[in-house]
């Protein structure tokens, strides 16, 4: 019994710590191939560290314990050169040729999708090219095929933000004046969450991502349906919409709400969030983001409702609830 | 030789018989006697200063003494400011002379006073005087309509006057009803704007001049005219006067200065497109006469280009509240800089008043 008892206690410790390496946020779980070899580095330079971390507290403890006694001063300058200079340099150089080495991968030239993501304060506007089919703009959630070889185009029209969906790959800016690309191989379907990875705002913490990674069956079915116009285009929930100015920024496709300076929201009741991940999405949900964007997401460009009577915010909030 | 420690035991038992004068109720401070000169000398020196150094860093704005800007303030002049410096109507108030200090004529001030100087004046007021500073301090431009309507009174005749401060739209049967009457001094019967001196609130939504007059009423919308003129009103009077404005159909304002086409084509593009790389959605799609609108979105065809440009530099600053409504405007202006909106207000200017959509009744 006695020596059973602290084994219990580091196990928890343990499955604590290890506890967050799951979930849809996620590095160290990868569902993609980018994913994955972006945590193999990082398990091996763990291993590495770990041994040279052994190493050097050992060397450590020893030269403490005999004191001058363990080498002579030849011996000690040559043991400095090898482990003090050449062996780092060694290693690092291996780490720099071997991260290199995966870079082309982030590069690919040869994609099945493309999808542009601009970074917007503060929310994504998500846009699928398609060959010989027009694009087709969806916003804060990007779905895609399992085993495709998917390229992001990615822009800002004002501040930098970064693209990072840890369980799918590594992270790349978004540069005002500049695009910058990404390619991304999913390989495992699942929803999973990304964020912006660089501040650009007081909403810089609540500007999430759903990234759902489907089948390619699904995803054509999914991409045939995106393209198409609202489920409900006509009645007393687009009249509320048009009647208080929201055609002014968004788009529902279907009706005259064709403005592009908020996100579209032809489809906004198929998505798994409102507001950029902020919200789990819900007629509720939408009612209170139409209500009270600017104290849920500080400096958000979008104005707050509050002052609409409560018939209105639902008639709103139900309308765009049922455009699936 | 007096030690430093008398000296300082001398100042403390002065200080100490001044409290015992005050204290001792002996001091009169009635107002009919006046001040002694020599204190009317101090503080008038003291004012002056102040106000010569608070108006250095004070610049006058281009539109000074243009005549639409003496027409502005002259309604508010006789409202709030002839009770006491009286005006070439009514004269010297008989109050006045037992103020302390008593309020002067105006009929040299001008004279006096730079224009900034009066500037300072009229917005900050004047302390240990009865001059109040202006209501809403951050409305510059009705400051300065101030100023220019000071600058032309001296030598004013009560003819010239009456029509500045009255108006001169014909009599009407509205005028029985005296919150009107006093309403139409300025925006007449039908709401027009004068020439240009007034923005037209004549056909605009009546929702929308319910929620303004309340707005200027508890100074949510800022205003030293308007709040001054509202104040009072009771939620009768005020639903009474917006449904009569609403009804109204007052001829458009005169054009502005030369329009080129290039900037209308500018304006309607921000008005019927916004700018959307810089996030501006478009005017059209709350402002535009269409069925099923929300009546508290005013029109803004025909409306006065000074007074539009001046309420969007007024939201850009953050100094335009209004109706339940009016913040959605604070996030609609960012993206536009002052060409914008120069172009956006001549465009609306330019375009015939509509007639009230139906759907907004």
């Amino acid at each position: 019994m006695s020596r059973a008892r602290p084994f219990p206690a580091a196990a928890t410790l343990g499955i604590l710590a290890l506890s967050a390496c799951t979930g849809p946020q996620s590095a160290l779980d990868p569902a993609g191939e980018d994913a994955a070899e972006i945590a193999g580095l990082f398990w091996q330079m763990l291993a590495g560290a770990a041994v040279i971390w052994c190493l050097v507290l050992g060397g450590s403890v020893l030269a403490s314990w005999r004191g001058r006694s363990l080498w002579q001063v030849a011996t000690a300058l040559k043991v400095i050169l090898w482990a003090g200079a050449v062996f780092p340099t060694v290693v690092l150089a291996g780490l720099l040729i071997h991260g290199l080495r995966l870079m082309p991968g982030l590069r690919a030239t040869e994609s099945d999708l493309r999808i542009e993501v601009v970074g917007e304060r503060f929310w994504w506007r998500v846009i699928y090219h398609r060959d010989g089919a027009p694009p087709v703009t969806s916003a804060n959630e990007i779905r895609l095929p399992a085993g495709a070889t998917v390229e992001f185009i990615l822009s800002s029209p004002d501040v930098i933000h970064s693209f990072w969906i840890p369980p799918l790959g590594g992270k790349t800016d978004l540069i005002p004046g500049r695009t910058t690309r990404q390619v991304l191989r999913p390989t495992k379907p699942g929803v999973y969450r990304g964020a912006c990875a660089e501040f650009c705002g007081a909403s810089h913490a609540l500007m999430a991502l759903t990234a759902e990674v489907m089948t390619p069956d699904d995803f054509a079915r999914w991409l045939q349906a995106e393209a198409g116009p609202a489920a409900v285009t006509a009645g007393p929930g687009p009249d509320a919409f048009l009647r208080h100015g929201c055609a002014a920024c968004h788009t529902v496709r279907g009706t005259e709400a064709n403005a592009l300076v908020g996100p579209d929201l032809t489809h906004l009741g198929s998505r798994h969030t409102v507001g950029a991940g902020i919200l789990a999405n819900s007629p509720a949900a939408i009612a209170r983001f139409v209500a009270h964007a600017d104290t849920l997401k500080p400096e958000i460009r979008m104005p707050s409702y509050a002052m609409l009577p409560e018939t209105e915010l639902r008639l709103l909030a139900d309308w765009l609830a049922s455009l699936r | 030789m007096i030690t430093w420690r008398q000296g300082l035991l001398g100042l403390v038992l002065l200080a100490l018989a001044g409290l015992l004068l005050a204290w001792s109720g002996l001091i009169g401070i009635g107002a009919g006697s006046g001040h002694w000169k020599i204190t009317d000398l101090v503080l008038h020196w003291a004012m002056e200063q102040s106000v010569e150094t608070a108006a250095l860093s004070v610049e006058e704005p281009p539109e000074l003494d243009e005549p639409r800007q003496i027409r502005r303030a002259a309604g508010h002049f006789e409202a709030s400011c002839a009770f006491c410096h009286g005006s070439p109507l009514r004269g010297r108030p008989p109050l006045s002379d037992r103020m302390t200090p008593p309020p002067p004529p105006l009929t040299q001030s001008a004279e006096i006073w730079s224009a900034a100087e009066l500037f300072v004046i009229v917005q900050q007021g004047v302390k240990f005087t009865g001059m109040p500073a202006w209501i809403a301090p951050e409305r510059a431009d009705e400051v300065w309509a101030m100023v220019s309507f000071l600058r032309v009174l001296p030598g004013m005749d009560a003819a010239t006057y009456r029509d500045l401060a009255f108006g001169t739209g014909p009599p009407s049967e509205a005028d029985a009803d005296p919150v009107l009457a006093n309403c139409a001094r300025c925006h007449g019967f039908d709401g027009g704007t004068d020439g240009g001196a007034f923005p037209m609130i004549g056909g605009l939504p009546e929702a929308y001049l319910r929620d303004t007059l309340q707005a200027f009423a508890n100074g949510t919308r800022q205003s030293g005219i308007m709040r001054f003129a509202a104040a009072g009103l009771t939620p009768d009077a005020i639903a009474r006067v917006s449904a009569h404005y609403a009804s109204q159909r007052p001829p458009a304002a005169p054009p502005g200065e030369e329009l080129t086409a290039g900037l209308l084509a500018h304006g309607e593009k921000i008005a019927t497109e916004g700018i959307p790389e810089e996030r501006v959605p478009a005017c059209g799609r709350c402002h535009a006469d269409r069925p099923g609108r929300n009546p508290a979105f005013p029109e803004l065809d025909g409306q006065a280009a000074w007074y539009l440009e001046e309420q969007l530099h007024l939201f850009k600053a953050g100094a335009r509240g209004g109706g339940p409504y009016a913040r959605l405007m604070a996030k609609v202006v960012p993206g536009l800089t002052p060409e914008d909106i120069e172009a956006v207000a001549a465009y609306y200017a330019s375009l015939p008043a509509t007639p009230q959509a139906a759907a907004t009744r």
